[in-house]
């Protein structure tokens, strides 16, 4: 049966909602929702992410683009997320196509299907998705009438592993190209080029006039060699007019960039339910295994003037009563201090309280918190990273002992009883030392905290959690070249963490080490990858992300039958000079950049954060033409450098 | 002492926010009243909260036409202003149908409701008879007890709750079987709407698609002798 709005419409109302948990995450209608008249616009996209709603609805990206695109004219975005298992159920037992939460359309009324890649284990979601929407999963099986399917976000980094899948997938920040994207397709469609009959032939085309467009990659206009052993030799046009290599587009300004005055209200509980203010952009402080600080340099900050406007707009028209300021690395935003302070003065009788999420508080500066607490009581979490100082040195995770144990005992001193430390294991070079150093660090916390307590005449106990998660080299990082530590390898480290972390006070957990290596697998996967993410959905994979429905089992016999070996991606040292698949996607960051971060890591040697020193040399600036955009007043612009 | 206005709004809930539970409502009540920029009492302590008191929790999926919430005031502010305000800033599917002050000392909404009435409506799996509703009705209100399971937070445990029909009315309407009922609500106990479908269906043999259930609550009320008075009227 063919689906409309209609049909889907009365299949949720009568009888599907009252099945499923959490039906809220399907019905829409959030206050800020956008609803459009389809009669009168050009171009319609649904925005898809490929995980449960309360997990897309906490994505600032989303917001951002969701009301940057219906303020539009003539274009509409709509939502979709991955329906939970027992929606999923219930959907393919009435054979109901997955459909839009705005206007509850079937995916296929869209011109443009798009999804963010937040997370590699998300990928099979959405295999998944297109499937539920009756959309041909490969993108060489798809005609005019199927929508075109997009891809972007972080994992875009390295698109490959879904070369088979997307359509065309947009490099860097999306504010600027989207919207020419839609607009060129919007002019296709006039021009009855493109699904505006039955006849149209324009899907190529199409694709062609977008690859035009900087920072849109088609893979199908790509030709992936590899050499008679099968090693990977290089990804290269096959076609005249597209380039041999495609640019990551940023905005320069962010002070001047579009950003919401409004904002969708969930109704249900979202991971982040708060005003999300987006401080700055970027992240330099190049600590070499991080992906997010390689790709979304350099450090784009915005005004004060700016942030308190959008605070007030924000406040104003979502009703929340929490602000977050929202970054890779809050702390280090040059004005934090006086904005947190104007914030909470200008929102305290509303009782709007203001929040720093960020998850690795190391500039972390105990008046920041204290400020913040004044309203409300929010977890602390300290990212040492590594648990000796060598090791640190490595990973160029500038914070010292001191400097940890100095934050932590201001915590305590300050009134918080429990806080949480954040580690990886498996890092290139790691020993049994550096594990023995997180032990010890974390008993130092507790010791230290325990006399703090006792000083103050406090009863409660000291809580300190470690969590550790496991080192996965990542594309466009100093560390791309390193092989992964083996499962067997990370196990043991646990079970010696475990083992070691005896104490009471101490609660220790760590990540699945067969999740990292499959992130590891995903993330350095070249297009044959392909391959086994199909077989592996076909076998039932979905939600690899969540531990309940990870199934490593099925992924393995998904290599074996695909006649692929996943240590090749994840445990292989690469050479310098070897083809990577991502070379043809230039981010910015040179490659001769990573090299040298890559040596001096080995000589545990440091690379300051080029906000509070010269420029470093990432290339980044020099390649996109923008420059370091500081705001504090203590900072010189950073062009004169470069 | 400062002090306290407060005042009770009447609303109604219908789609697409009839899919709200509980407390998801009472989120998106104290979000729509900062929007609309009224000036809210806070409780004191670390983490204030507003004071919104609801009559009654609302099962995930009824649609209600008379649902009611009593709101703190930090200062006085015309029941027709907050209407106003308030109807502008709720999300789409909640009315609201009117605003009045509540003088000091009136009893709080929740301890005042004590009766809710619904109407439920079920498609039929063959043609019956008005008739057949009619003696399924008479026979099963002429039984001394109506037992339900319930799940509790102490396991299940088993309820009578034929006291708490206080009317009970049936008929077809398009193939539809349509029961309205007056039940007990509140402190005392909640009869469940369901519960006396089933209840009326499976006494009196009627052939229904049980779960394919719509129930609208058309409201909630105070019982005063033998009158309902709406919790306005009271007021
Ligand atoms: S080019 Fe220099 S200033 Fe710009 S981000 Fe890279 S290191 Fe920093």
């Amino acid at each position: 049966m063919q689906h409309t709005h209609e049909s889907i419409n009365k299949a949720l109302e009568e009888g599907l909602l009252t099945k499923v948990t959490k039906p809220t995450r399907y019905t829409g209608g959030e206050y800020n929702q956008v609803k459009k008249d389809w009669a009168d616009i050009d171009v319609s996209m649904a925005f898809g992410f490929p995980d449960v709603y309360e997990v897309g609805m906490s994505h600032l990206g989303l917001r951002i683009l969701y009301h940057l695109i219906n303020e539009q004219p003539r274009m509409v975005m709509e939502r979709v997320f991955a329906p939970w298992v027992d929606m999923e159920k219930e959907m393919r037992a009435r054979q109901l196509p997955l459909f839009s939460l705005e206007s509850r359309r079937p995916l296929t009324d869209f011109d443009v299907v798009g999804f963010t890649l937040q997370y590699e284990m998300s990928y099979t979601n959405i295999l998944n998705m297109l499937d539920l929407a009756g959309i041909p999963l490969k993108s060489i099986e798809r005609s005019d009438d199927a929508p075109l399917i997009m891809a972007g976000g972080p994992c875009a980094v390295n698109p490959e592993p879904l070369a088979d899948f997307v359509d065309l997938v947009v490099l860097g920040e999306g504010e600027e190209v989207l919207p020419r994207i839609l607009q060129r397709i919007a002019q296709f469609k006039q021009a009855g080029r493109w699904r505006t009959c039955a006849e149209t032939r324009g899907r190529e085309e199409l694709l062609f006039a977008l690859a035009q467009i900087p920072g849109v990659y088609v893979p199908a206009f790509y030709r992936s060699e590899y050499d008679e052993k099968g090693l990977f030799k290089g990804t290269i046009p096959n076609r005249s007019g597209v380039p041999a290599r495609i640019s990551k587009q940023i905005v320069a300004d962010l002070d001047k960039a579009y950003f919401p005055t409004k904002s969708l209200v969930p109704f249900m509980d979202v991971v982040h339910d708060r005003v999300m203010l987006e401080v700055l952009r970027g992240c330099s402080r190049s600590c070499r295994f991080c992906q997010a600080g390689s790709i979304y340099r350099p450090v784009r900050e915005r005004s004060m003037e700016t942030l308190k406007k959008q605070a007030d707009e924000l406040v104003k028209t979502t009703g929340y009563d929490e602000i977050a300021l929202t970054s890779l690395s809050t702390a280090d935003y040059t004005c934090v201090e006086p904005l947190i302070q104007s914030l909470i003065a200008t929102h305290q009788e509303q009782k709007v309280g203001v929040s720093l999420p960020s998850l690795r508080v190391d500039a972390f500066s105990v008046n920041l918190a204290k400020e913040v607490q004044k309203v409300r009581k929010t977890g602390l979490t300290f990212a040492p990273e590594a648990g000796t100082q060598r090791l640190r040195d490595v990973i160029n995770k500038g914070v010292t002992e001191e400097n940890l144990m100095e934050t932590v005992e201001s915590a305590f001193a300050n009134g918080w009883t429990g806080l949480k430390l954040y580690f990886m294991i498996g890092l290139p070079t790691e020993k049994e030392e550096d594990l023995e150093g997180i032990a010890q660090l974390a008993e130092r916390v507790v010791y230290r905290g325990t006399g703090i307590l006792r000083e103050k005449g406090i009863k409660k106990s000291v809580k300190v959690t470690v969590s550790t998660s496991s080192f996965v080299p990542k594309p466009q990082t100093p560390f791309q070249w390193e092989p992964q530590a083996r499962i067997e390898e990370l196990e043991e480290k646990q079970a010696y963490l475990k083992k070691r972390l005896k104490d009471r006070r101490i609660n220790y957990n760590w990540h699945d080490a067969k999740v990292s290596f499959m992130e590891a697998v995903l993330a350095k996967g070249d297009r044959r990858i392909g391959d086994v993410l199909y077989r592996a959905w076909q076998k039932g994979c979905t939600f690899d992300g969540w531990s309940e429905y990870f199934h490593f089992d099925r992924w393995q016999e998904a290599f074996a039958e695909s006649n692929i070996d996943p240590e090749y991606y994840a445990y292989r040292t690469i050479r310098y000079d070897e083809p990577l698949p991502w070379d043809h996607l230039d981010f910015g960051v040179q490659r001769q950049y990573l090299v040298r971060e890559h040596k001096k890591a080995l000589e545990e040697s440091l690379t300051h954060d080029c906000r509070l020193d010269s420029c470093s040399g990432c290339g980044v600036c020099p390649t996109l033409g923008v420059s370091l955009d500081l705001r504090g007043e203590k900072h010189v612009p950073n062009s004169d450098r470069i | 002492m400062k002090s306290m206005y407060r005042i009770r709004i009447a609303f109604s809930k219908q789609d697409p926010v009839r899919w709200l539970s509980h407390l998801d409502t009472q989120k998106a009540f104290e979000r729509a009243l900062r929007r609309a920029e009224i000036p809210l009492a806070f409780s004191e302590g670390f983490n204030p909260h507003p004071k919104i008191a609801f009559a009654s929790a609302l099962a995930v999926g009824v649609v209600s036409l008379g649902e009611y919430a009593d709101i703190e005031l930090a200062e006085d502010m015309a029941p027709e202003t907050v209407k106003e305000k308030l109807q502008q800033a709720m999300p789409e599917g909640f009315g609201v149908q009117a605003v009045k002050k509540v003088p000091q000392g009136t009893q709080a909404l929740m301890a005042a409701v004590n009766r809710a009435q619904y109407r439920v409506r079920v498609p039929l799996a063959k043609e019956i008879e008005d008739g057949m509703v009619k003696a399924a009705l008479a026979k099963s209100l002429a039984e001394e007890a109506w037992l339900v399971e319930r799940e509790g937070k102490k396991g299940r445990s088993t309820k009578d709750i034929r006291g708490g029909i206080y009317q009970l009315t049936g008929h077809i309407v398009e193939s539809h079987l349509v029961l309205e009922m007056v039940v007990q609500t509140g402190s005392e106990g909640n009869v469940r709407p369901e519960e006396v479908l089933e209840i009326v269906a499976r006494t009196g043999s009627l052939p229904v698609h049980i779960e394919r259930i719509r129930i609208l609550r058309l409201g909630l009320f105070v019982a005063k002798g033998d009158r309902l008075m709406t919790p306005l009227e009271v007021i």
